[in-house]
This record gives structure tokens, C-alpha cells and sequence, in this order.
């Protein structure tokens, strides 16, 4: 049986290498290079379709991938349904945090219960951080350049990854709030689980051996 | 206006597919009716109450709600059959003491779909046994669930069996609270062992070390075994592992068998084995039941329960379809003529057309035709 295992390009795909490898998967092309979507290893029964990020969920959800790499931030937005996560890869980490403008008095906006403006690309995570504290928040949810929202007044806040500050530094934004870590896992369409289990339980267990906790 | 335009999710079921749902739904009835199921029809609507438990968030969320111009009550439209049966055998059928075995086929509306590939309108078809505890009425259950699948053709069929009990009985060992142990119980579904690690830092051992065996306890028979050492010896655990070593000694070798300890995705009123039929082809289980012991509580009578359902909507869409038989094309103008011999041919199952416009035999899907020769009719095959 044909084992299709959903990727996005750049890091995760990178940080996948050294996994897929320990389980005798080696890719026949570098998506970077290649504009094909479907790609091709020296295992016969085994493919790799490229993807957004944020679609990998969906393609495993519904079959269309029986494994996929996807972060924690992607699996949240979309609710997890239909898919098993077994494994933590502790690949392409990162932060969830809240940051404001250089000088914004985030405590005090907090503790005046005042309803806040959120700007971010995850709306469920930051939905759910805020109902946790107690604080009513709108979210307004953009697709990229979260970092000009405070800036330009669209939001007193944003909500977003944060792997070196760089990009907060750069445009004068502060963390002021962790909300999660961020690292990629390993889904897994259920039914392919149960139906594919001969195929699919030796990659988890190359993925499970490769992983450094 | 697109007033041809449905509602998001809702779709016609288009001559042939239609036909194939009719013919599959009656294959399944008949093998209910045989096996001792009687068919009940219970109503589109009901008053909210006794339709939702105030307890099962999920089925509230999909189930529509529409006021009673009668009596000023909360009405909702079906989302799950299955209540509505258990209600039947606790109230309408309270008479009998004995086994009642009832079965079903209706539509029912969701309020929103269960996924991308869901109808809002699922075709729920299903069978309930009531008023017998033993694991012979699970198996019964069972084999029912797996015979009306295969005889509409779906092949390569694989049974997922997991244990409510299993979960109840370290939940209520370890002390879990309400909240706590319905995110154990999500995580679980996702066999997420990083987010439960997260979840349990204050739980106690042994539970602790139970609960993070779960996600991994699943695959090939072996795990009952593995099941054995890594959990710890509660009654209900026990009982758990004793009733699915019983399902595989009795089923081995009829179908291929998965065992899943967190496979729990029933409804909120499972509380004993649970079972999902899986195929190549679906992205998701094709039926899937377990045992609802006391759910008939609320409406008077607590009685053991098991059952299974599907949506034979979900199973048409996979199934090649077959084709349909050709007719008897009947030219019209020797229709006055024809109508006893006509109605003889339909008696016989025969499907004879009447054709008024001159039509070919590949538009109205005929491979005869009906011709008078003499005083005799003749049924001419097309070349």
C-alpha cells in the first residue's frame, strides 16, 4: 500500500530530512528546486505531496495524505479532527507570545478589564488564551505583517510566533506574554492508522527512535 | 436570484445513486427483519429535552432548534436516531421485560457538517439491542454492523474495538474532575502523548503512568496483553480486557481485527465496548456503535443497551455504482393495445418505457423492444 506523507516547504522540510532518513526514506528531488507537488523517494511505496503549511491538517484529515508534518499553532487553528498526533518532533520550535508597542502599559490595559483590540493569524489560540484570563478581547485576524497592526493603530496587540525577536526588535514591538511552545508534530489520518498499520507503525517508530527529546 | 442554489452541505441524490441508496437501505432492512430487528419510524421532530441531554454539548451544537407553535416549547430536529429508539424501548415498550431488538432508517439534519466530506442531511441507518448486558449482544451487534456493509459490496473490511470502561474506571480511580477529564479524554483521541504529559503533572501514580500508556496501546491483539502489565488492576479494567479478549476469540478470523484503547469517539452515552468498521477508501470509519447501558433512564426505564449506526449517504458516495437494468421500449402508438402484456412485464420486474418521441434505445436505456408479430408480442432485442 502507497504511504503519502503531506510537507511544507522550508524549514519543516529541512528538519524532516534527518527523520525521514531514519526511516529509509530519502526524497528523489528538493522541493525547493523542483515545482512539482508530488515528489517521489527511493521507496516505491512511499510519496510526498507538498503543501502550505496550514492545509497539511486537512490533507491528512480527509485521507488525501495518510502522514503529515504540521505545527502546533497549524493543528490548533484547525481543531485536530480526524487525525491522531502521536508524536512531538521538537523540530522547527518556536514561541506563541503576546506583543505590544514599546511603551503600551499591557498590565494596566489588562487589568482595567477594557475590551482589547488583537491582531493575529491565529485567531483559536489567541480566542482561547484571553478567555483563560479573563479578557474580552476582538481579534482581527490578518494573514501576514502582524507587526505593523499595533504600529499603525489597527490593534493594541498582536499574537504571534516568535522564534529569535528580530522582526519585534526591528519594528520597536515588546513580548510581553507566553502563551505556548511551538514545535511540529506528526499527524496521522486515522483510518490510515487502522487500515495502513503494517505500513505506518515502523515509520512512527524510526520517527519516535530519530527524535532528540 | 440563484433560487436553484441548496443550503451549504445539502445535496440531491440523483437517479442512479438514488436508486443504489433505496436498494441498499431496503438490502439492510431485510437483514434486520430476519435477524429479529423491528422497524420503528420515529419523528423528524421532538421537544428539545428529550431529544439532547443537557450533558452532551456536541449533539446540542448540531442538533437545529425551532419553536412549538403548540405548546411554546423548545422543539429540535433530529440529529441522532438513536436516542429517540432508546426512548421507544424505555417508555412506548415498557411492557416487555424481555430482549427488544428495533432498527431504523431516516434522515437526519445537522446543523453544522460532522466534516468537509459530511452531508448536513446524513441517511442514519442502524439497529439497537436492549434488555441484554452480556457480550453476546455486542457480538450480535457486531456481525449485524458487519454483514450489512459487506452485502452492499464493501469489501476489505477492518473492526476497530476499544473500551469505554477502561477510561471510567481510571478517571474515577485517579480522582479526575469533570474538566480535567474531558480534555484527558480529547487528547486521548488524538493519542497526543505530549499535550496529556502537559495535562497529568498533578495526577497520582499509578494513573499517571496508565493514562500515558493509552495513546500507544493499540494495533493487533497483542496489545490486551501489553494492556495487562501497563494498567492497573481496577475492576473495571478487568472487566474492560476480559470483554475484548472475548470479541477477539470470537471474532478472529471472520475480519480483520484492530484493538484501540483510546479509540472512544462514540457519542457521550457509550459506556461499555465500542467498535468502528473501517475500509479501504474512507478517509473515516464507515459505522460505528457500542453499548449506551441506562440511556433509557431519563425517559423511565434503565435498561442495557448496545447499537450500531451509519450514514449510508457517506458509504453510497464511495461504492462503485452499479449500473442500472435496461428496459423494454414500447413505441406509444401501440400502447392501446399493450396493456395487458405491459402490465405482465411490470409484474415481472421488467422495466418497459413508453416512448413518445421517437427516442434511441441508448437515451431511454432499453436493450429490447416490445413489437406485436401477428396476433403474438415479441420482445426484439436491439443490435
Amino acid at each position: 500500500m502507497t504511504l503519502t506523507i503531506a510537507l511544507s516547504k522550508g524549514r519543516i522540510f529541512e528538519e524532516t530530512l534527518p527523520l525521514l532518513a531514519a526511516a529509509g526514506i530519502e526524497p528523489a528531488e528538493a522541493p525547493e528546486s523542483s515545482r512539482k507537488l508530488i515528489i517521489g523517494t527511493n521507496r516505491p511505496d512511499v510519496q510526498l505531496v507538498i503543501v502550505r503549511a496550514s492545509d497539511v491538517p486537512t490533507y491528512v484529515q480527509y485521507g488525501a495524505a495518510d502522514l503529515g508534518i504540521a505545527g502546533r499553532d497549524v493543528l490548533i487553528e484547525h481543531g485536530g479532527a480526524g487525525l491522531y498526533q502521536p508524536l512531538d518532533l521538537n523540530i522547527a520550535k518556536c514561541k506563541m507570545m503576546v506583543a505590544v508597542e514599546n511603551g503600551f502599559d499591557y498590565d494596566a490595559a489588562v487589568k482595567h478589564g477594557a475590551r482589547l483590540k488583537i491582531a493575529t493569524k491565529y485567531p483559536q489560540i489567541a480566542r482561547e488564551h484571553f478567555a483563560a484570563k479573563g479578557v474580552h478581547v476582538d481579534i482581527i485576524k490578518l494573514y501576514g505583517s502582524m507587526e505593523l497592526a499595533p504600529l499603525v493603530g489597527l490593534a493594541d496587540a498582536i499574537v504571534d510566533l516568535v522564534s529569535t525577536g528580530s522582526t519585534l526588535k526591528a519594528n520597536n514591538l515588546l513580548a510581553v506574554e507566553h502563551i505556548i511552545d511551538i514545535s511540529s508534530r506528526l499527524v496521522v489520518n486515522q483510518a490510515a492508522l487502522k487500515l495502513k498499520y503494517d505500513t505506518i507503525q515502523p515509520v512512527l517508530d524510526a520517527f519516535a527512535g530519530a527524535v532528540s527529546q | 436570484m440563484r433560487n436553484w442554489l441548496l443550503p451549504e452541505y445539502v445535496a440531491d441524490i440523483l437517479p442512479a445513486t438514488a436508486r443504489q441508496v433505496e436498494s441498499a437501505k431496503a438490502s439492510m432492512l431485510e437483514l434486520f427483519r430476519t435477524s429479529g430487528y423491528e422497524l420503528v419510524l420515529p419523528p423528524l421532530i421532538e421537544y428539545y429535552d428529550a431529544l439532547v441531554t443537557p450533558e452532551d454539548g456536541a449533539l446540542a451544537i448540531k442538533t437545529f432548534k425551532l419553536d412549538d407553535h403548540f405548546s411554546g416549547r423548545q422543539l429540535g430536529l433530529r440529529a441522532d436516531i438513536t436516542p429517540q429508539v432508546a426512548r421507544i424501548d424505555a417508555h412506548l415498550l415498557s411492557q416487555r421485560t424481555g430482549v427488544t431488538r428495533l432498527c431504523y432508517a431516516g434522515s437526519v439534519v445537522h446543523s453544522r457538517p460532522d466534516g468537509l466530506m459530511s452531508s448536513r442531511e446524513p441517511l442514519q441507518v442502524g439497529a439497537e439491542l436492549y434488555g441484554y448486558a452480556g457480550i453476546e449482544a455486542d457480538l450480535e451487534i457486531i456481525r449485524l454492523m458487519l454483514t450489512s456493509l459487506r452485502q452492499i459490496g464493501v469489501e476489505g473490511l477492518r473492526l476497530d474495538v476499544g473500551h469505554m470502561g477502561l477510561f471510567r474506571g481510571l478517571v474515577q480511580a485517579a480522582g479526575l474532575g469533570h474538566e480535567l477529564s474531558a480534555e484527558v479524554f480529547s487528547v486521548l483521541q488524538a493519542k497526543d502523548l505530549s499535550t496529556l504529559r502537559e495535562l497529568l503533572v498533578d495526577v497520582a501514580e499509578p494513573y499517571r503512568s496508565a493514562f500515558l500508556a493509552l495513546p500507544e496501546l493499540y494495533g493487533s491483539r497483542a496489545v490486551l496483553d501489553k494492556a495487562r502489565t501497563r494498567l492497573p488492576s481496577l475492576p473495571e479494567v478487568e472487566l474492560g480486557l476480559m470483554q475484548l479478549a472475548a470479541v477477539a476469540n470470537s471474532l478472529e478470523g471472520e475480519v480483520e481485527l484492530n484493538f484501540d484503547l483510546t479509540e472512544l469517539r462514540g457519542t457521550h452515552y457509550h459506556n461499555g465496548l465500542m467498535f468502528a468498521a473501517y475500509a479501504p477508501g474512507w478517509a473515516e470509519e464507515l459505522a460505528r456503535g457500542g453499548r449506551y447501558d441506562n440511556v433509557g433512564r431519563r425517559f423511565g426505564r434503565a435498561r442495557p443497551a448496545t447499537g450500531f449506526s451509519l450514514d449510508l449517504r457517506d458509504l453510497i458516495r464511495i461504492l462503485p455504482q452499479n449500473e442500472s437494468a435496461k428496459g423494454i421500449k414500447l413505441a406509444a402508438n401501440l400502447l392501446p393495445q399493450a396493456t395487458i402484456k405491459v402490465a405482465e412485464l411490470r409484474a415481472r420486474g421488467e422495466k418497459v418505457i413508453v416512448d413518445y418521441l421517437g427516442e434511441s434505445a441508448a437515451a431511454l436505456n432499453c436493450d429490447r423492444e416490445l413489437v406485436k408479430a401477428g396476433e403474438n408480442w415479441q420482445l426484439v432485442p436491439f443490435k
